[in-house]
């Protein structure tokens, strides 16, 4: 038996041997490091849309690809973002805010080397029309394919149904795309939909490598040295964005502190802001965004059929302990139900505060009007996201003490946007976020309060107060900022009494970035994810 | 032997059938809309509609089955609602990244695994054999997330020795695409700097994923072998002077591996599961993240593509493992 252990054990060993040797051999076939070392690649966190075509899909993480690989008639900069001339140079607009004109800049091409006339905007505004898809939200109710209209290769006329004030806030979510293209690669009359998915046809300061992408894991960008904006404003551009999305928090802190990622997407969670921080390598950028974080309550069922039943409810969330114990102070309270910076917000209005006496109060006067405030309630939260959950926990935990039975439930955003189709499949309550997709009140009030909107996620409060829908309505059909105002700051206080949702803060984003990243510019639609003014040092 | 295998064959057709059922059944039991994935954020209730109208989601599920069926039997797996691509381009994109994930932690599990289930038996009760089986226990104890963490840590973060994520170093240009296997695809193209580095990507992932086979494959093998030992052949042989390692690692192997052997076909399925964690972690680009990111956005199409492929590469392994154990033990192919 020891002899035959003998020889085993020399087997044994021959075997973990070979196994050192093949594992010691891989550092010999090691390879320069993936983005710090390469000064001309910048290697990108930021989330890939669902596909590529901007016409198909409209959210945060295709704003932050189109941006780079497309243009707009006008598109937003800065922050506070203010809307400028990008493709057109300038527009007028007819009193009755029906006619919209756009002069186009003279000189423009797409990546192919094709001109970019009047035309292909008339093409692309009538493809977002005929695919009705998410982008097409802001014009199908107001733009009939025939009314846009290219009168001169350098002019666009837009003729409106009704009068719609957000139309020039929503024309920078359109892209312009090159029809020649498009066309070249359609399939049964489907507007090249299934190309442009996985290719490009734009005309942006970065190009499309259709090769280097696979969708949700990678893709690659390579510069437009001809790019109509020129590159003179930044002499040592970035030549190739390889995106490169992390799924799990904790390989996107790791990739950051080893330099193969310059950037993380912009939900960085609080906890790891300190550690980047320490690092030599990278910091945290924080930067305050117009995105608001908000309680939904469905106005359509008992209790929530009753004002005083709302109004105790917002006072028992505890909105500083949820923003600093929980969001390590990342976040500003925003009581309004909109951005408290954005324009026609009432700043004499007053939000709702943590208040468990005034919430019992309201609770007992809730009970005298017969809301049955004793019987279970269900939250249901995002549950892929942390931050939804511990909020839940925490209003749970209050709503407990003055003998609310608050029960938290797991669900994921497909299933919530369905049930909240119906005010009877909508939940009690329901967590969500809403971001900036054109900056206007109607991007939040508009959307959310006005009852015309009942069976979008937006509106799924299926509140309904006449006064407010008359007030939102002429604010949309108006042109002029200063007329408009007026009207969501009306229509906002009304709101606020009648305290349909909780409305609990305004998103700071939180983005790990690589030291080397110079001349970053923030602006909250796209996240800061534009990169042409980005250099690389070193 | 053709007899045998097609026979096996034959019994995939209903139970992939059988999957495709309780699989569609389930899937519609989910309150999730595709519809409203399709449409996107900002889509209004008329958008929504129109989506539902035009991908037949106001049929009658029978009606959809019945559809779905006619098209798979034509070889089309429909569109993704996120994508918007044909399902069957998104999984022939994935799936070899997967397999050739899967086949690698099998293989170190396999190549690993058997020879120390026999070095544990032969050892009973010894120091290496408590080490082994306390690795063992470890290796199926142990959380793939966690482990995959560890190695991070230790083998990119510390070490520098090995990349932290992905399948090839960003700044590489990606190799024809041929088989969809990255790694023959880089041989076939000469790449020689894209084959140790998309080897050195796969090292991590695959080493996490073949823990947990790993060490069942130690334990049936070393109790398959201490088994095979007490048989009166090993007896016979050794009293007639044959070669002790000759008889071991040749014919005591051969009688003891037939229960390792089933539990690799059972693996395979385990790996491709449990492939989910490790490809999120390592962002591996295999068919994990895209699986739960049907789930998470309501992509039915996709997520009754993947359940059929994944079963169908499963029953393929089956089908392979039961020709080895055919080979292994002749008797059961004259059986049938």
């Amino acid at each position: 038996m020891s002899g035959r252990g003998r020889v085993l054990r020399r087997r044994e060993i021959g075997t973990l041997a070979a196994g050192a040797v093949a594992v010691g051999a891989l550092p010999a076939l090691r390879i320069p490091s993936a983005s710090a070392a390469d000064a001309s690649t910048f290697v990108s966190g930021f989330g890939l849309p669902l596909n590529l075509d901007p016409h198909q899909v409209y959210d945060v993480p295709m704003q932050s690809m189109m941006l780079n690989a497309y243009d707009n008639l006008y598109r937003y900069q800065g922050d506070p973002p203010k809307i400028v001339p990008w493709l057109a140079e300038s527009h007028t607009v007819s009193d009755d805010g029906l006619d919209w004109e756009f002069k186009l800049r003279p000189g423009l091409k797409f990546h192919d080397g094709s001109p970019l006339t009047a035309e292909d905007v008339v093409y692309s505004f009538r493809r977002v029309l005929a695919l009705a898809l998410a982008p097409a939200g802001a014009f199908l109710k107001i733009l009939k394919p025939e009314n846009v209209t290219a009168p001169d290769p350098l002019v666009v006329r837009f003729k409106l149904e009704t009068s719609y004030a957000p139309f020039f806030a929503a024309i920078p979510s359109i892209s312009i795309v090159n029809p020649r293209v498009i066309k070249a690669n359609e399939k049964d009359g489907d507007w090249g939909k299934t190309f442009l998915a996985s290719d490009g046809a734009g005309s942006g300061a970065y190009r499309i490598v259709p090769a280097g992408y696979r969708p949700l894991e990678y893709l690659d960008m390579e510069i437009n040295e001809s790019h109509f904006l020129g590159w003179k404003d930044n002499p040592k551009p970035v030549r190739k964005i390889a995106y490169r999305p992390t799924k799990e928090s904790s390989t996107r802190l790791l990739a950051l502190l080893n330099g193969s990622l310059d950037c993380t997407d912009t939900n960085l969670p609080a906890d790891q802001v300190a550690q980047i921080n320490e690092s030599k390598i990278a910091y945290v950028q924080k930067d305050v965004v117009m995105r608001t974080f908000v309680i939904r309550m469905n106005n359509t069922k008992p209790p929530f059929d009753n004002l005083n039943a709302r109004r105790c409810f917002a006072h028992a969330f505890n909105y500083m302990g949820f923003i600093t114990d929980i969001l390590g102070g990342y976040a500003t309270r925003d009581p309004y139900p909109m951005p408290e910076d954005l324009w026609g917000i009432p700043k004499d209005a007053k939000g709702y505060d943590y208040d468990l006496k005034k919430a019992k109060e309201y609770m007992a006067k809730a009970i005298a009007e017969g809301a049955p405030m004793k019987r279970p309630i269900e939250l249901h939260v995002q549950s892929e996201n942390e931050q939804s959950v511990q909020g839940a926990q925490l209003f749970q935990s209050d709503l407990a003490q003055i003998g609310i039975n608050l029960k938290v439930v797991g669900s994921i955003w497909s299933t919530l946007t369905t049930a909240a189709a119906k005010p009877d499949t909508t939940p009690d309550m329901w967590v969500h976020w809403v971001s900036t997709y054109f900056v206007d009140p109607e991007n939040w009030v508009g959307q959310m309060y006005d009852s015309q909107f009942h069976g979008t996620w937006k509106a799924s409060a299926y509140y309904k107060n006449p006064e407010v829908d008359t007030l939102l309505r002429k604010a949309r059909a108006l042109v002029k900022q200063e007329e408009r105002a007026p009207l969501y700051q009306e229509a906002i206080r009304k709101i606020m009494a009648d305290s349909p949702d909780i409305w609990i803060y305004n998103s700071m984003q939180l983005q790990g970035l690589n030291k080397r990243v110079k001349g970053r510019r923030f602006c909250t639609v796209g996240q800061g994810a534009e990169m042409r003014w980005i250099t690389l040092d070193g | 032997m053709l007899r045998f295998v097609l026979r096996r064959c034959a019994l995939v057709v209903p139970s992939l059938l059988g999957l495709l059922v309780v699989t569609f059944l389930l899937i519609h039991a989910v309150p999730s809309d595709p519809a409203v994935a399709m449409a996107g954020d900002a889509a209004t209730p008329e958008q929504i509609e129109r989506l539902r109208q035009q991908y037949g989601l106001d049929r009658p599920i029978w009606e959809q089955f019945a559809v779905y069926v006619g098209r798979v039997a034509q070889l089309d797996l429909g569109e993704s609602a996120f994508s918007h691509r044909p399902v069957m381009i998104d999984i022939a994109q994935r799936l070899p990244a997967t397999l050739e994930l899967t086949f690698c932690a099998l293989a170190i599990s396999v190549f690993l695994g058997v020879p120390l289930g026999v070095v544990s038996a032969l050892n009973h009760n010894a120091w290496p054999d408590y080490v082994l089986r306390i690795f063992s226990v470890m290796g199926i104890a142990l959380a793939a997330f966690w482990v995959a963490i560890m190695l991070q840590l230790l083998f990119s973060m510390q070490l520098g020795w090995l990349p932290l994520r992905g399948d090839l170093t960003s700044t590489l240009p990606r190799p024809d695409r041929v088989t969809g296997f990255l790694t023959v695809d880089c041989l076939i193209a000469g790449r020689w700097d894209a084959f140790a580095d998309a080897l050195r990507h796969l090292a991590l992932p695959a080493l996490t994923l073949s823990l947990g086979g790993l060490a069942t494959i130690v334990r049936f093998t070393r109790a398959g072998t201490l088994d095979t030992l007490q048989q009166d052949f090993v007896f016979y042989e050794r009293a007639m002077g044959y070669r002790w390692l000759r008889l071991v690692w040749i014919f005591v192997l051969r009688n003891s591996v037939t229960a390792t052997v089933t539990q690799i076909g059972l693996l395979f399925g385990g790996l491709i599961a449990g492939g989910v964690v490790v490809e999120a972690i390592f962002d591996w680009p295999g068919i994990g993240s895209y699986t739960v990111q049907a789930i998470l956005t309501g992509d039915r199409q996709v997520m009754l593509a993947v359940t059929l492929l994944v079963g169908t590469v499963y029953a393929a392994v089956n089908i392979l493992v039961d020709v080895v154990h055919g080979l292994l033990d002749p008797r059961l192919m004259e059986r049938g």
